[in-house]
């Protein structure tokens, strides 16, 4: 093994559980004449080397085998197939609170989380002050873990974590707790470390964060190692992953979510251009409408209407409520159609969009159907897919001579 | 089976430190924790072994049980310690991996610090219980004798075999929950059939060189002879129980050493 290499995978294969009792089953099911079945591989021939100082950064959907992997280089896990080889200290940034007892003082918590992560005692008494500090807890820090919100915990395993000093790190998304301001925080911590010389291994799914901090990238699924570059390589290739499943996903039938009295049902709904065609897919800023058919069981007065435009993370990307827009049809019954027009088009990031629906009457407010999915579309156009709008944009430049 | 290896770099000094930090700082945790929001708080160490030592002074007199001379509340309740502790000892250890999930899945430390804290913990309660036994010592004017100096060998040997069997407890149990379900059944019988309730010296002949294969009797009746009868134990017993707790320990530990490996799969 080269000098600066410290990490060194190789044909890494994980699958969970105790081989042993696998065996037994296997030559059980081979008995009863069934085919083997050992259940999925966490991990499949993963090969990697990281060397001194590099960050990585090791993105995937949920499943893909991030976490597997850092278990398996921290050692918590025995891998199954393949060869783990690692130099110096590692310390794993994961579960950062595990171990910590609610009726405890976050004091003597930190005490704990500190021989957990494996300070001795003198260090951890000189370190305290620090950690105090560092956790900005105040008062609370004197007080039962019980209490604290689950922001507060974090900050105190962050805090002890931050404390302990070892040449290879692995993160593992501890950043989802906490507020912005303690995020960006750790981050800076972290990048000191790295300029410190350490080796950092950082799984998140905030690409902001990874771009931040990574100057290396892997990406994960199914357990297998798909793409290992720039970090710039790795989130285009993770982008595209996410884009190209959303997008089977929408060729099958869409589970639609429902919740209604049943007194009015959908009947059909579409997205469709200038011209009346159904579209699946649409320009950016190519005017299109919304057409939501329905049947109404008994007549209803004042129908109040939502459409809203829901992107992948579920964020709602334009929300019309047809009253606020003027649009008061004095009542529904029968068969009715009712049609949302964007005279100049959404300039939305490329990606899939849902449809979402309600129906309430304005004279008691009583929703009669919601529903979700009722309706896809995909928007294209040039350039990557991170953002929410994309506008009508220019760059300036000015330089100082 | 294919081969799978793992490197990292170890050295010994470090680990065992760590190991020791871990398992001072899990016993803190458990003694600091566990009677913080309770009112009776470390008496309930005592109330177990003495709750039980009344019940089988009612027993004793409905069934007229010989104590073989001495008071027989203080004949039951100096049994009645280190069983207590034994019993308490493995039950805990069955439970200490599953709710040390957490810290398993994150640091690879050896896996025998969690059910060696538990031990441990179980280990001040049996100190604590030992007050009353003192005080009743004093009370019923038990000789002092040089027999107590067998004292520390007997709680190594009851703390030994807890251990032992609450590493194959605890190996066992964490894949497979019956075996946990099971332990305040097993640990009922296993107290009916060890001289604690009664002497020995009842167990009729015939049945006897196969209730000595108990490794909990020689222990008890070492505990009692010394602290009691203020004779040492007898070391045929002594000898048998010594037997039973290497037995133990020969199966246990490497069990536990293997499936501790896996433990993090199964949480």
């Amino acid at each position: 093994m080269s000098d600066d290499v410290v990490i060194r995978v190789e044909g890494l294969s994980k699958r969970y559980g105790l081989p042993l009792a696998a065996a037994l089953r296997r030559g059980w099911r081979r008995l009863a004449g069934r085919p083997a079945d050992d259940g999925p591989w966490a991990l499949r021939d993963v090969n990697l080397e990281v060397r001194r100082g590099e960050t990585l950064g090791i993105i995937g959907r949920n499943g893909a085998g991030k976490s597997t992997l850092l278990k398996v280089l921290a050692g918590v896990t025995p891998p199954t197939r393949g060869r783990v080889e690692l130099r110096g200290r590692i310390f794993p940034m994961i579960e950062l609170n595990a171990g910590v007892h609610p009726e405890l003082t976050g004091r003597e918590n930190a005490r704990l989380l500190a021989a957990v992560m494996g300070l001795r005692r003198r260090e951890t008494e000189a370190k305290l002050p620090d950690i105090e500090e560092f956790c900005e807890l105040g008062e609370w820090f004197d007080k039962p873990v019980r209490m604290y919100s689950s922001g507060m915990l974090a900050r105190l395993g962050f805090g002890v974590a931050i404390n302990v000093d070892s040449e290879i790190i692995l993160v593992d998304e501890v950043f989802a707790v906490g507020d912005l301001q303690f995020q960006n925080k750790c981050l800076a911590r972290l990048k000191e470390s790295w300029e410190a010389g350490k080796t950092i291994l950082f799984v998140s799914h905030s690409l902001d964060a990874l771009q931040y901090l990574t100057r290396r990238g892997i990406v994960l699924e199914h357990g297998c190692l798909l793409e290992d570059g720039s970090p710039m390589d790795m989130l285009n290739r993770y982008e595209h992953l996410v884009f190209r499943n959303v997008r089977r996903d929408s060729s099958r039938k869409r589970a639609r979510r429902e919740i209604s009295t049943g007194e009015v049902t959908v009947k059909q709904a579409r997205v469709f251009d200038r011209n009346g065609e159904t579209r699946s897919e649409l320009d950016r800023c190519e005017p299109f409408g919304i057409e939501v058919e329905i049947e109404v069981a008994r007549a209803l007065a004042r129908p109040l209407i939502t459409l809203a435009i829901v992107n992948t993370a579920g964020v709602n990307c334009t929300w019309s409520l047809s009253e606020e827009d003027g649009f008061m049809p004095p009542s529904f019954s029968g068969a009715e159609t009712v049609r949302l027009w964007f005279e100049e088009g959404v300039p939305l990031a490329n990606g899939f969009y849902e449809v979402n629906f309600a129906l309430r009457s304005a004279a008691n407010y009583e929703t009669l159907t919601r529903s979700s999915g009722l309706v896809g579309f995909q928007m294209v156009g040039p350039g990557r897919a991170r953002g929410v709008v994309v506008p009508r944009h220019r760059w300036e430049h000015e330089g100082r001579a | 089976m294919s081969s799978a290896t793992y490197i990292r770099p170890t050295d010994f000094r470090t680990e065992a430190l760590r190991f020791l930090g871990l398992l001072r700082a899990l016993v803190a945790r458990e003694l600091k924790s566990r009677y913080r929001r309770s009112v009776l708080g470390p008496a309930w160490a005592i109330l177990q072994p003495l709750f039980y030592m009344l019940i089988f002074t009612f027993i004793r007199s409905v069934l007229n049980i010989s104590s073989e001379g001495v008071p027989y509340v203080i004949f039951t309740y100096s049994a009645l310690v280190p069983w207590t502790f034994f019993a308490n000892a493995v039950t805990r250890c069955g439970l200490s991996v599953n709710s040390n999930a957490g810290l398993l899945k994150k640091i690879a430390t050896q896996r025998e610090v969690f059910p060696v804290a538990s031990v441990l913990t179980t280990l001040v309660d049996m100190l604590i219980a030992s007050v009353i036994l003192v005080g009743m010592m004093i009370w019923f004017r038990v000789p002092v004798t040089g027999a107590l100096l067998w004292l520390p060998a007997l709680v190594v040997l009851v703390w030994g075999i807890a251990l032992g069997c609450g590493l194959g407890v605890a190996a066992v149990g964490t894949y497979k929950r019956d075996v946990v379900f099971a332990m305040p059944f097993l640990m009922q019988f296993w107290m009916l059939a060890t001289p604690i309730m009664y002497p020995l010296g009842r167990v009729p002949g015939h049945l006897r060189p196969f209730y000595c294969l108990n490794p909990m009797v020689g222990i008890i009746e070492g505990f009692r002879n010394v602290l009691v009868n203020g004779t040492p134990p007898d070391p045929g017993l002594l000898l048998l129980s010594l037997g039973g707790v290497v037995v133990i320990w020969l199966v246990a530990w490497p069990v536990f050493r293997y499936m501790s490996q896996y433990f993090a799969d199964a949480l």
